[in-house]
């Protein structure tokens, strides 16, 4: 795999030069607030922002490192033996074609290396899985081609709808495209938050890949999901399960604030951070007003 | 060819059937996209496109509008019938000259149990939709009340607005008359290993008559059902449309409903050969394989019978 | 290329050698191996397709922005068309029907089918399925568009009440076809090995593909039909006034649809990727000169493969909100599923241990096979965690795995078997330069195009996306250049096919022309074979003689008679 990686990259190397955009696209993130989102040429996971999926990334690596070896040690066998068993080297081929004891060996390591692996995957899964004592609730609702955010707690809220700014837009908050949105979805920070998750008509996922949730929004069914952010800051994820054209045009914003400043929120009728009103006044100011 | 061949296998020569097989089924799926959706939208002129494009099911309903698919749907069932014919025509007249060797005959009889068994397959897809919707009812009545168009009925199964078929009524006497048919179709084979054409003639003619009645009464049903909705709006009793429970009952009992067809079409056949003096006590594998696939379509109906009719009411 | 013994030994003319004329011959066909030509054909037609409209993806995704697409919903056709077509018109197509039909009866020593009629019907259904997905392509979808943009899972209620045209009903029409294609198929290749095993051959005898190809045949014969009752539940709930399956408005369960999807679709995958290990295992063992390592174990490993894979479905719908200890039965039922998959690889490993190995270009297809089927197997595992797949689902990171098992195991496979049988079928060879120059472009084109995909899904880019934010560009960029390699390496082949064919007469080859190693009936008749083989039966007796003298005598022996 090692070896794969390092033929990729030197190849993708090579095409560096040609591609002058690739820089420019890095300088587009904010400075200031904490974002999480993809990364520029990123190829491992996400920052984790839950527990969760710090925990995930612990599991991933662990089965990485496992994997990594095996296809490493496969590798390694098929090279010495190809060098070693070719035909100049040995002409004469052996004729064994049993050996009871190897084959119990490649019977049981593997199973002993799936066992190393399904204990932490399933301590993983059912934290994961295992609704904890939230302490707040928001339904998130598949639209196509939009989401729809509530309290249900708080009644003095209402429901709104979270739209994708397209790419003028996006440009002049700054915020990356197709993954920011007119009007995030905001939860304090430090606290549980269950996610009551549905659609109205097709198939959508509500996925924000930082928090390690991906939750499919089914209509006719209300599926549940949590998280717990640890700071402050925005974090992107998109549609994950195909819903139509616009499938790749329903990107999920989620502003976690502090308690005191959801308080405030919540007080002001949730009031979401109107993104357009600032644009319409000609302001054209970056979001990131807040701390 | 003059006797070289040292093997009991058959040879085939080229055969046209096949290929006419693809373009019958060519003709008939696009009659059932034309029945079930029409390719051209209905305008109303009733242009030639029109009358055969449109989506023809607006007819059946009773609807306004044009819609020739079940036109190009007939002809590729005919198509369809033609090939069959000649085909099995050939494979009755292989038999008949002597070609079916032991080996051949034990190929057909792995043929027909591996036909049976993907036919079971496809009912273990219609038994696990039943099972799921009226196993877990209670949590889809619970999860959405947004959207379920009332919630609580759902809540128990079948749904309170469907008035469900009386089991012990035509369906007992569909069980029983499918029963019966295994014993008459057990009857007309042994007759014939006997030597007994006479006794086989009436075993395997009963068997079809039998059929006959079971998709008649069944016919009979079904429009009992449908007339209801017709007169009475939703609240007589259901159709496929009216929820879940109705199209799982009319598809789950269709779709039986059209395999004991094609097992009476199948005994039939073979019938009409018994009739044209075909068949030996000897050489017979196309009988035995119509009863054991008439066999397995009573078996069908039993676990249809027991779950559908009896265990969900 | 290598020196091609046994060139010299005349074809051996059964008197069955009848030729019927052109039409009836190739329409009317009843002949396995005119059957497996046509399905070889068409599968590479459908490879030409299929990977047209992956190109055309590509395009698309090599930058940010939409710019090759006049619509987003034709980039999602092209996505569903492209999986449709690839897995039930090439890769099926090609494993099963193709080198199936041709090589299953030889290596048992059956001069044909059990049903030779029902063969052919099993091939013309599949142009009847494949014009039925065309006509898909050019009648009205969805509002958006022609064609059906839902992905080749076709989940409603995107598939019912989210695409109202007749262009999805033509696919289920053309996945029923394609549907009753394999499941004849399938009833022939059990009946002919249970059947039709020549004398001596016990099933502990028969060639791994003969065992590969009877567990595919259980699957498909045990996970298509299923898939026809989804099928059939998806066009009645599509008509206005009809059943309300996955409608849940009237109490129907859109999620009962993917499980019934997936209880085939995960055999499926399966179906796809044994017929290739078969092949391999073959390759493997002839140009190691040396028989198979554990001949039981790695029969019995595909028939537990088969056997589990009935029972891990819904390792793809770990996000769709089952409960949780459902969930944590398909991990641990997926994972068990690497045991046998890796007494495989072992044990192909273990047959080239000791051996003579020589780098033929069918050796250098079964060795990139094996390398990169492990590469797309362990992310399998990887995926089979569903905590972990909670990120990964329906990422790159999943398109990643399953192209390195599809596009480079069964891929790899088909084109092991075409380079290794090629000679056998056609009776003559290609030019080995040009075959290993196409393997080389091919190998490095697909890494280039999947290798990066799987940073692309650890970095979190969604499936059947046409536009992407920017962060995704770099990874992209390189794997729509590994496609350009990839196209090139396409043309090669052809070059390939039309090299050897100009040259056909100048290389003619022999009845076994891979020499010692090859040990499988079809290398002791000649090549291309007689028109009806085995019109004397060759006898597999106990004890470890040689089949070819068998037939080799078997031969002399009639040829005496009717002399
Ligand atoms: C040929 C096709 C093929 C094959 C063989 C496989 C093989 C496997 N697949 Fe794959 N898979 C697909 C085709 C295939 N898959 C496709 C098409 C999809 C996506 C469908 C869609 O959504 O469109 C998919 C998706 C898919 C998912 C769902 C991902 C998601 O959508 O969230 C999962 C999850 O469990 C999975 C798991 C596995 C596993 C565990 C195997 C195992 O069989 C792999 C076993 C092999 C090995 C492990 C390597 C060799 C073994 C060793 C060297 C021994 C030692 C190894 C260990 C101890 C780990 N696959
Ligand atoms: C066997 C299956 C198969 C194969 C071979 C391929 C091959 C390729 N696929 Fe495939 N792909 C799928 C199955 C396959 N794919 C599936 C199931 C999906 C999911 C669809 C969905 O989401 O609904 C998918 C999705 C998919 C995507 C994701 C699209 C999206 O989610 O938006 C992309 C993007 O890059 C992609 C690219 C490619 C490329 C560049 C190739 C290249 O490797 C193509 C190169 C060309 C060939 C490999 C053909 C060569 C073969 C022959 C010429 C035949 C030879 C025959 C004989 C010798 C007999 N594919
Ligand atoms: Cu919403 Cu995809
Ligand atoms: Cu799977």
């Amino acid at each position: 795999m090692r070896a794969l990686n390092a033929m990729s990259s030197t190849i993708g190397a090579g095409l560096v030069a040609a591609l002058s955009g690739v820089a420019a696209f890095a300088q587009d993130a904010p400075s200031g607030l904490n974002e999480f989102g993809p990364e520029p040429k990123g190829w491992f996971l996400q920052d984790a922002a839950t527990p969760v999926m710090e925990e995930l990334i612990v599991v991933h690596n662990l089965v990485q490192i496992i994997i990594t070896a095996i296809v490493l040690f496969v590798f390694l066998l098929m090279a010495y033996i190809l060098i070693r068993f070719r035909e100049s080297k040995n002409p004469v081929p052996s004729k064994t074609s049993h050996n009871t004891l190897i084959e119990i060996v490649w019977t049981v390591v593997p199973v002993i290396l799936l066992v190393i692996i399904a204990i932490p995957s399933m301590n993983l899964l059912y934290k994961q899985d295992r609704l904890p004592e939230t302490e707040m609730t928001v339904k998130v609702v598949g639209n196509t081609w939009n989401w729809l955010y509530s309290y249900p707690e708080y009644e003095n809220v209402e429901e709104w709808v979270s739209n994708p700014l397209d790419e003028t837009q996006a440009r002049e908050v700054g915020q990356p495209y197709l993954l920011a949105t007119d009007a995030p979805l905001v939860v304090p920070v430090g606290t549980k938050v269950k996610v009551l998750v549905t659609s109205v008509n097709n198939m959508h996922s509500w996925a924000v890949p930082s928090f390690g949730v991906k939750m499919d929004a089914v209509p006719g069914i209300i599926n549940e999901t949590w998280f717990e952010v640890f700071e402050e800051g925005t974090y992107y994820g998109q549609c994950s399960e195909i819903c139509g054209v616009r499938h790749y045009y329903m990107p999920i914003e989620v502003k976690a604030v502090s308690k005191a400043e959801f308080a405030r929120f919540i007080a002001a009728g949730g009031e979401p951070e109107d993104k357009f009103a600032q644009l319409n006044d000609g302001g054209g100011a970056v979001v990131s007003a807040n701390d | 060819m003059a006797g070289a061949v040292e093997h009991d296998y058959h040879i085939l020569p080229p055969s046209p059937w096949p290929f006419f097989a693809g373009i019958a089924a060519l003709v008939w799926g696009l009659g059932m996209v034309v029945f079930f959706t029409g390719l051209v939208p209905r305008s109303g002129d009733g242009a030639m496109m029109e009358f055969f494009f449109a989506r023809g099911l607006d007819t059946i309903q009773g609807r306004d509008g044009s819609g020739g698919g079940w036109i190009i749907l007939l002809i590729g069932t005919l198509m369809a019938a033609y090939v069959m014919y000649g085909w099995w025509r050939d494979v009755a007249a292989e038999s008949a000259r002597g070609e079916h060797t032991p080996v051949i005959d034990l190929g057909l009889r792995y043929g027909m149990i591996m036909f049976i068994m993907q036919e079971a397959m496809f009912f273990v897809g219609w038994f696990w939709m039943f099972f799921e919707l009226g196993l877990f009812h209670k949590f889809r009545a619970g999860w959405n009340p947004d959207i379920l168009e009332n919630p609580e009925s759902y809540a128990s199964w079948p749904p309170p607005s469907i008035e469900t078929v009386d089991p012990w009524h035509l369906p007992l006497m569909n069980t029983l008359i499918l029963l019966l048919s295994g014993t008459t179709v057990t009857w007309g084979h042994h007759a014939l290993v006997h030597g007994d054409r006479k006794g086989a003639k009436w075993g395997i003619g009963l068997t079809v008559a039998l059929g006959v009645l079971f998709l008649a009464v069944m016919a009979y049903e079904y429009t009992h059902l449908f007339h209801y909705r017709l007169e009475d709006g939703m609240n007589g009793t259901f159709w496929l449309s009216t929820n879940v429970y109705g199209s799982a009952f009319f598809m789950a009992t269709g779709f039986h409903g059209l395999h004991v067809l094609i097992g009476a079409i199948f005994l039939f056949a073979m019938w009409a050969r018994l009739m044209n003096g075909g068949m030996s006590p000897e050489k017979h594998f196309g009988l035995e394989a119509a009863a054991w696939y008439w066999h397995f379509v009573d078996v069908v109906w039993l676990f249809l019978f027991a779950f559908i009719y009896v265990a969900f009411v | 290329m290598v020196a091609i013994p046994g060139a010299d030994i005349p074809v051996v003319h059964t008197p069955a050698d009848d030729k019927p004329g052109f039409w009836a011959r190739w329409f009317y066909s009843t002949n396995h191996k005119d059957i497996g030509i046509l399905y070889l054909i068409f599968g590479i037609f459908s490879g030409l397709l299929g990977g047209f409209l992956s190109f055309m993806m590509r395009m698309e995704l090599a930058t940010p922005g939409i710019d090759v697409f006049s619509s987003e919903h034709t980039y999602l056709v092209f996505v569903t068309m492209h999986g449709l077509i690839m897995i039930f018109f090439m890769v099926m197509p090609a494993l099963i029907g193709g080198f199936g039909n041709y090589f299953l009866p030889i290596m048992i020593g059956a001069p044909d089918m059990a049903f030779p009629r029902m063969n052919n019907l099993s091939f013309w259904l599949l142009p009847v399925a494949l014009i039925c997905l065309l006509i898909s392509f050019f009648v009205p979808g969805a509002a958006e568009g022609n064609g059906f943009g839902g992905a080749w899972v076709m989940y409603p209620p995107l598939s019912t009440t989210g695409s109202p045209g007749p262009a999805f009903d033509f696919i289920i029409i053309g996945l029923l076809a394609a549907g009753f294609s394999s499941i004849f198929g399938a009833i022939n290749f059990i009946t002919t090995i249970l059947n039709m095993r020549a004398p001596g051959m016990t099933m502990h005898k028969m060639p791994l593909f003969a065992w590969a190809m009877l567990v595919t045949a259980f699957l498909l014969l045990l996970a298509l039909p299923v898939l026809a009752a989804a099928l059939f539940m998806l066009l009645t709930d599509r008509i206005e006034g009809g059943t309300a399956f996955f409608d849940p408005a009237r109490g129907g369960d859109p999620q009962m649809f993917q499980h019934l999807f997936w209880f085939f679709g995960h055999p499926e995958v399966y179906i796809m990727i044994l017929p290739a290990f078969g092949i391999v295992s073959h390759i493997v063992s002839t140009f190691s000169k040396k028989p198979i390592f554990g001949y039981l174990g790695m029969a019995y490993a595909m028939v537990a493969i088969g056997v589990v894979g009935f029972v891990v479905w819904a390792h793809h719908m770990y996000t769709v909100g089952m409960d949780v200890n459902v969930k944590a039965y398909f991990v641990l039922a997926t994972l068990v599923i690497a045991v046998p998959t890796g007494v495989k690889v072992f044990s192909w490993l273990a047959t080239m241990w000791g051996g003579s190995i020589r780098f033929t270009v069918p050796m250098l297809w079964a060795i990139g096979f094996i390398i990169l089927f492990v590469v797309g197997g362990v992310t399998g595992v990887m995926l089979a965690n569903a905590g972990v797949t909670t990120y990964l689902h329906d990422t790159y990171y999943v398109v990643a795995h399953f192209h390195y098992v599809l596009s480079m195991g069964a891929v790899f496979g088909i084109f092991a078997g075409w380079y290794y049988w090629y000679g056998k079928m056609f009776g003559h060879h290609y030019n080995g330069f040009l075959a290993r120059l196409h393997f080389w472009l091919f190998f490095i084109g697909v890494n280039v195009i999947f290798f990066p995909q799987h940073f692309l899904g650890l970095n979190s880019m969604p499936r059947r996306y046409i536009d992407y934010p920017v962060e995704f560009e770099f990874w992209n960029m390189v794997s729509s250049w590994g496609a350009w390699i990839t196209l090139a390496s396409v043309a090669v082949f052809f070059v390939v096919l039309i090299e050897a064919f100009l040259m056909r007469n100048k290389r003619r080859v022999g009845n076994n022309y891979w020499g010692e190693g090859a040990t499988t009936l079809e290398w002791t008749i000649s090549s291309p074979p007689p028109y009806h083989q085995f019109s004397v039966l060759p006898r597999i007796d106990a004890g470890d003689s040689d089949p070819h003298e068998e037939v080799d005598e078997a031969y002399a022996r009639r040829e005496g008679d009717s002399a």
